[in-house]
């Protein structure tokens, strides 16, 4: 179910527990929802930081053996995908504090994909749990 | 997420409870401060009851690990949970990390 969480500042919990409550996912097993939770807080953390936007629409649904969990906000274009991805071989001294929490939705989730609808940025996000 | 800082002769011993995200993260930063002060720091992390990390705290693992390596020091994670030890695999932490 997609909801509507407007204001969103010092929301992240609201929004994270409300997806992870949601009857799409509460019954899944362990390994399924820490991925889900940790995806999901990396998405929320980007449009807090870069969209702008004051609110957001959010939430899950199963379509066929996938649960896909979307974002919907009111802030400037910005698509997370487009930033390179970091470096994961780099040694200690040069690696970067930026980038992996994108990168971490790429690595655990089956799809993750953005568009720019009209003023909307939508960020949707598919995982298989029917494996 | 609750850390216990305790001395154990040269080593510091470090045990991390709970989740560490985007809601602790700067909290979490605080209370590893006193790690990042000592030369030559030989730092053990007992991660046994950590439930969950995101990007923020991986952040703060870099940080405290790049602290521990410029005071000629070293550190440890151990007994790391598997969903925990795949997000360290994943972003390649596990090999600038040593995790046992």
């Amino acid at each position: 179910m997609i909801k509507r969480f407007d204001p969103i500042e010092g929301r992240n919990s609201d929004i994270i527990e409300s997806i992870m409550q949601s009857d799409e996912v509460v019954g899944l097993g362990d390994d399924l929802k820490f991925k889900i939770r940790l995806c999901v807080e990396e998405v929320e953390e980007n449009i807090l930081c870069y969209s702008g936007s004051t609110w957001v629409e959010a939430g899950a649904e199963v379509e066929g053996d996938h649960l896909s969990i979307s974002f919907r906000d009111g802030g400037v274009e910005f698509d997370p995908l487009a930033k390179a991805d970091p470096d994961i071989n780099a040694p200690l001294e040069e690696r970067q504090i930026g980038g992996l929490g994108i990168f971490l939705c790429k690595q655990m989730m089956d799809v993750v994909e953005y568009k720019r609808e009209g003023d909307h940025n939508v960020l949707k996000m598919k995982i298989n749990i029917k494996l | 997420m609750d850390v216990t800082i305790k001395k154990e002769g040269a080593q510091t011993l470090v045990t991390l409870v709970g989740r560490l995200d985007t809601t602790n993260a700067d909290q979490f930063q605080k209370d590893i401060t006193p790690l990042m002060q000592d030369e030559n720091p030989d730092i053990v992390l007992d991660c046994t009851d950590m439930e969950y990390t995101s990007s923020q705290g991986l952040r703060m693992f870099l940080l405290l690990q790049k602290s521990v390596s410029s005071r000629g020091g070293k550190m440890v994670m151990t007994n790391m949970k598997s969903q925990v030890k795949e997000v360290f695999d994943i972003t390649g932490f596990s090999n600038i990390i040593k995790i046992l």
